[in-house]
């Protein structure tokens, strides 16, 4: 058993506490004292990941073991699709957290926002490990709430406009989850994922169980932004300050929403076919939606949150291809490498549009404006940030040798062996209008015009928000490596494997 | 053995060292560059001639770093980093090696001038992916390594004003869509053959998947080399980037990468279908002429350059298509030729607009006396590419024209145009000629300016390399049969005979001694002494200021009545594919954009109707 797993959601909980106390007396404390414990955090769920991916883990709240097969306590899992998430979470909020040490200062009262910021992330970290549905509940509300209040955190008009639209589709969001989760509990009078999946069968009772696949579905979906449900993501992600624009758009969407779609489907509900190919059509649409709404946008960052809606659509369309496999019973390797590139694509998203958004911070940190139009000819005086986003661009296009060139061909080649030639297509057309959205961003924010240190008295952006760019920008390229049979198998085929097979999920938790 | 994988990685690796090495040190950088190019094209000679094969990764990597960590990268990686060599990827590779190697000569005081940042590391890595792509049997890596270049491409750009930097930009949505496209290609021939090869695949083209991967990964050769539809990023580029770069990518190893993976295509991976066949020549004459009337009418040379680029490719194309061994070693012939002489047509360019300072044939003129060296050079160049014997375009030209009558012979209807296509092909090297009289007559010759004076030769490291090329040039013209092609083509192409009686040297020797014969006749006779006045219009002597403009020459062309449509709408960029695709694109846009209006009230709705239309679906 990894003794870590508790100390994921501990930490960052009493860090919040902390920041407010001790920040009040000792002025800049928050400020550094965060990057610290998210850092640790950070290599934390590294270790686990080397860890636990071969060999998952669960903790049993107060120790309360299940008993003859019934879990009677929380549990908390660790598996290797949790532990995925988990390393996408610290690391980017750490680098998150250390951005901001520049980046904030602008901003009176740093210690609320470093609170919130500790709150989010105890509030993410708690939905990957929790292993009942109560639980989960309980911990996305937690980072939604949070998140609330940091896209509210400039409190000027557009803020706080974002922000109420965020927290009515969000409350809407919070009470279709509810409701599923009640109309699940009355039926199995229990919580816990893997017990739930052995009492609830859909032959019992089909219209009830779709119904609450559904609800589950919508609410998830408006927490993950996806079409029709996205509505409030991009005023919620472009008001918000830089550093958590890159955690809502890279990590929140992620843990809140496309995790908890994934991990309930493949493995509290029984997968069926029709839910599948509505899955994937979701998806589908998401992504082509998403990036002809984005390649309109002179805003930098509502072209970035436009953007993530198209490639959640990527990760949900290619993990809904393998559903609608593994319903048919066919292709099972095709279905594994579906998923696998899905899962690919999201940990790929975290790292570039979570750069991304830092680019677009810094930009807005020395021009003070988020219009593509008033800037230009900042590639030689802003060299760190031009050089990053540059990566980053190219990385989220699918150009070689970058990571996102690799989820999107995993994808595209599994799209084409399961024979959704329409879907292939689609990927391949999406693929294009990003890149063409990409060197629009990279052509008017940086080339265009002379050099513009001349006239403005422009300079690169302070030291933590280089390295926290430049850090996430070798991501970019390491985690092409991913890519390589041997290391897939090290790091992805663990959390596929978890998915695909919900008895080794059930003998995990419940144990024998 | 280890010459193939230096000659991959050692560019790379340097270029990518260059990189974080400060703009300030760029004498260090540039010696470091030329070492480098200096080792590569020596590899590259040593592999063309002593035909050296590839090891496997595993043989490479034996006791290396690459297996740490326990996991055996090597084990698993090699069942994708699969090189394989065989005359076709040697002969690219040592024209690679040795224009590139002209070309960094060339950059030393060239882009000193033109300031262009980190040319050098984007250049070596450039070299290196050329040699990746050219080498790589795995289809997975290749694609790899021919989509860096379409980024390196974006780089060499310097883009600091509106329209290098709109050119960039559709240079690389361009080559980064085609790429896409290759992917799905690809997937296909993954899924139908199980093998990633390319030496172990060969597909019939008999039904709509095959097909589409053939159209999928030939669109990718058609945007890399610059063929019709695709290749309207090519005048844009090599309008606005510095000669230099321009040499280096479109001019020759975009054209040399683009058309090896054609020549792969057509004569290995697929069994190109008579449809096929058909398609491809058309897309080849299309290429030619829509390509050439265009240059015709250019003011701004590296623009006509540029067009030129495009034009020549449709021989190429056209050599492939026919499917036969002449044709295919004609088509590589010509990828050779065009590689010399539009590499040393850019340099040259390159040199008069370092000079000038101007970009446009009209305000240039009579630089003959200024600049001789560039322009003999230039000259050359211009006859080469316009199919004057005894040159290298006419040789290949001709084998190409001998190609199509030989193709004539055959079948079906697509053999029975044969006339259509070689009349295509002969007119098309008219108005190259044609338009190439502009060129060299335009910034050459004509009325010395005023400005033009004060104006030297460009320095010896620039006018060096032009030279080599001309001679070069010149060289694989006069020896075309006898030496050039038996030895660089013919290994790739199998073997054939040339329809017809024609022998290079012999044609070229008649050509020196009509010439001898005509000047000894000039000398001799009483030719020389005819009256001489100053030239006049309507009676009246042109003052010194009036000038004629070459270009203006050539505007006749654009009044004729179809012509004058035609040429008004693609100026309006109706034929540009990439103006096309984008306005819908931004239509499209436009529509989802006017939905969202930023009612929250509406926004709940959707989500409430969302899920209402899912349980509809779902329960009925």
């Amino acid at each position: 058993m990894n003794p870590l797993i508790p100390l994921f959601v501990a930490i960052p909980l009493s860090g919040a506490f902390i920041d407010m106390i001790l920040g009040r007396f000792i002025k800049g404390f928050s400020r550094y004292f965060t990057p610290v414990i998210i850092l640790a955090l950070a290599s934390m769920s590294i270790y686990s990941a080397a860890t636990a991916g071969t060999n998952p883990s669960v903790y049993y709240v107060g120790g309360w073991e299940p008993v003859k097969g019934i879990p009677v306590g929380i549990c908390m899992v660790m598996d290797g699709f949790s532990v995925l998430m988990l390393c996408i979470i610290n690391i980017v909020g750490f680098l998150s957290a250390f951005y901001s040490i520049s980046y904030i200062k602008r901003f009176t009262s740093d210690n609320f926002y470093y609170a919130l910021f500790c709150l989010m992330t105890a509030g993410m970290n708690g939905v990957v490990l929790s292993g009942d549905l109560f639980n989960i509940f309980v911990f996305l509300e937690i980072s939604v709430i949070s998140a609330y209040a940091l896209v509210a955190f400039g409190v000027e008009k557009n803020e706080l406009e974002a922000s109420f639209k965020y927290q009515v589709l969000g409350s809407l969001a919070s009470f279709f989850i509810l409701a599923g989760i009640a109309l699940i509990y009355w039926k199995t009078k229990t919580l816990n994922i893997a017990d739930i999946r052995e009492t609830l069968k859909p032959g019992y009772d089909r219209p009830f169980y779709i119904f609450v696949e559904l609800l589950i579905l919508s609410g998830f979906g408006i927490k993950a932004a996806i079409i029709p449900f996205h509505a409030w993501l991009p005023d919620a992600h472009s008001s918000a300050p830089s550093p958590i624009s890159a955690m809502l758009s890279g990590v929140l969407i992620k843990a809140a929403g496309i995790y908890l779609i994934i991990r309930l489907f493949f493995n509290l509900f029984e997968i069926n076919e029709s839910v599948a190919v509505l899955i994937t059509t979701l998806g589908a649409l998401s992504m082509v939606i998403g990036v002809f709404l984005a390649i309109g946008q002179w805003d930098i960052k509502r072209l970035l949150a436009y953007h993530s809606i198209s490639q959640m659509g990527y990760v949900v369309l290619s993990v809904g291809m393998g559903m609608i496999l593994i319903s048919r019973g066919v292709r099972h390797e095709i279905a594994m490498l579906a998923i696998a590139g899905g899962l690919y694509h999201l940990v790929n998203h975290a790292a570039f549009k979570g750069l991304l958004f830092l680019n677009a911070g810094a930009i807005e940190y020395t021009l003070g404006t988020r219009d593509l139009k008033e800037m230009g000819g900042l590639g030689k005086s802003m060299p760190a940030t031009s050089a990053t986003s540059f990566i980053a661009s190219m990385s989220i296009s699918g150009i070689p040798p970058f990571n996102g060139f690799f989820s999107k061909i995993i994808i595209i080649i599994a799209a084409v062996m399961a024979r959704f030639y329409f879907l292939a297509f689609l990927a391949i057309l999406v693929s294009i209008i990003t890149l063409a959205s990409f060197l629009k961003f990279q052509r008017y924010a940086f080339y265009n015009r002379e050099d513009a240190k001349v006239e403005k008295g422009i300079k690169e952006v302070p030291f933590p928000m280089v390295f926290s760019m430049v850090i996430m920008s070798l991501l970019c390229i390491i985690l092409s490596l991913l890519a390589f049979p041997g290391i897939r198998d090290a790091i992805l085929t663990p959390a596929t494997d978890i998915l695909t097979d919900p008895a080794k999920y059930k003998d995990l938790v419940i144990g024998i | 053995m280890k010459e193939i994988a230096t000659i991959i990685l050692l560019p790379v690796a340097a270029g990518l060292l260059l990189l974080i090495i400060p703009e300030k040190f760029r004498i260090v950088k540039s010696v470091v560059a030329l070492a480098i190019s200096l080792i590569t094209a020596y590899l590259s000679v040593v592999i063309f001639f002593d035909r050296l094969e590839p090891g496997t990764l595993g043989e490479l990597s034996k006791g290396s770093a690459l297996n740490f960590l326990g996991i055996s990268l090597a084990a698993d990686a090699g069942r994708y980093a699969i090189l394989h060599s065989d005359h076709l990827s040697r002969l690219i590779i040592l024209l690679s090696g040795t224009i590139s190697l002209l070309i960094i000569i060339y950059s030393f005081i060239y882009v000193r001038e033109m300031r262009t940042r980190n040319f050098y590391s984007w250049f070596l890595i450039t070299t290196g992916c050329s040699a990746g792509a050219v080498f790589s049997d795995n289809l997975l890596l290749f694609i790899i390594f021919w989509g860096i270049l379409g980024m390196t491409l974006y780089k060499l750009i310097p883009g600091n004003d509106e329209d290098s930097s709109a050119a960039a930009k559709k240079t690389l949505i361009l080559i980064g869509a085609s790429d896409s496209i290759m992917l799905a290609g690809i997937a296909i021939i993954w899924k139908i053959t199980g093998s990633l090869n390319i030496s172990e695949i060969s597909l019939a083209t008999d039904n709509p998947l095959t097909v589409t991967a053939f159209a999928a990964l030939a669109i990718g050769s058609f945007t890399k080399a610059g063929a019709f539809p695709f290749h309207t990023w090519v005048p844009d580029y090599t309008q606005c980037a510095p000669a230099s770069s321009s040499a280096l990518l479109p001019a020759s190893l975009d054209k040399l990468l683009g058309i090896y993976f054609l020549a792969r295509l057509t004569s290995g991976m697929f069994i190109p279908g008579r449809w096929i066949t058909f398609i491809l020549l058309l897309a080849g004459a299309i290429t030619i002429i829509t390509a050439v009337m265009m240059a015709l009418l250019q003011h701004n040379y590296k623009r006509l350059l540029g067009f030129h680029a495009v034009s020549q490719v449709g021989y190429m194309i056209l050599g492939f298509a026919l499917g036969s061994p002449l044709g295919l070693a004609a088509g590589l012939f010509h990828m050779a030729n065009n590689a010399i002489y539009k590499t040393g047509l850019f340099l040259s360019a390159g040199s008069v607009e370092m000079r000038t300072g101007k970009n446009n044939i009209d305000d240039l003129g009579g630089l003959s006396r200024s600049m001789p060296i560039t322009f003999i050079c230039s000259l050359i160049f211009a006859m080469s590419i316009s199919g004057v014997p005894p040159f290298n375009g006419f040789a290949s030209k001709w084998m190409i024209y001998q190609g199509i009558i030989d193709f004539g012979t055959g079948p079906y209807f697509t053999n029975k145009l044969w006339i259509f296509w070689l009349g295509i092909a002969v007119l098309g090297s008219a108005l190259t000629l044609a338009s190439f009289i502009k060129f060299a007559g335009g910034i050459f010759l004509g009325r010395v300016r005023s400005e033009a004076e004060k104006i030297t030769e460009v320095p010896l490291l620039m006018w060096v390399p032009a030279v080599i090329l001309a001679l070069a040039c010149m060289l694989t013209g006069v020896f075309a049969t006898g030496y050039v092609v038996p030895v660089f083509f013919m290994p790739a192409s199998g073997t054939f005979h040339l329809p017809g009686f024609w022998n290079s040297s012999l044609v070229s020797l008649l050509v020196l001694v009509s010439i001898l014969l005509g000047a000894l006749i000039y000398l001799l006779t009483g030719i020389r002494r005819f009256r001489t006045e100053d030239s006049f219009t309507g009676g009246e002597k042109n003052q010194d200021e009036t000038g004629y403009p070459a270009p203006e020459f050539y505007k006749t062309i654009s009044e004729f009545r179809f012509f004058s449509w035609m040429y008004r709408k693609a100026e309006n960029r109706l034929f540009d594919i990439y103006d096309l695709s984008k306005q819908s694109v931004l239509n499209i846009s436009h529509m989802f954009s006017s939905a969202h209006t930023g009612v929250l009230p509406g926004y709940v709705i959707w989500a409430c109707a969302g899920l209402t239309i899912m349980l509809l679906i779902m329960m009925i």
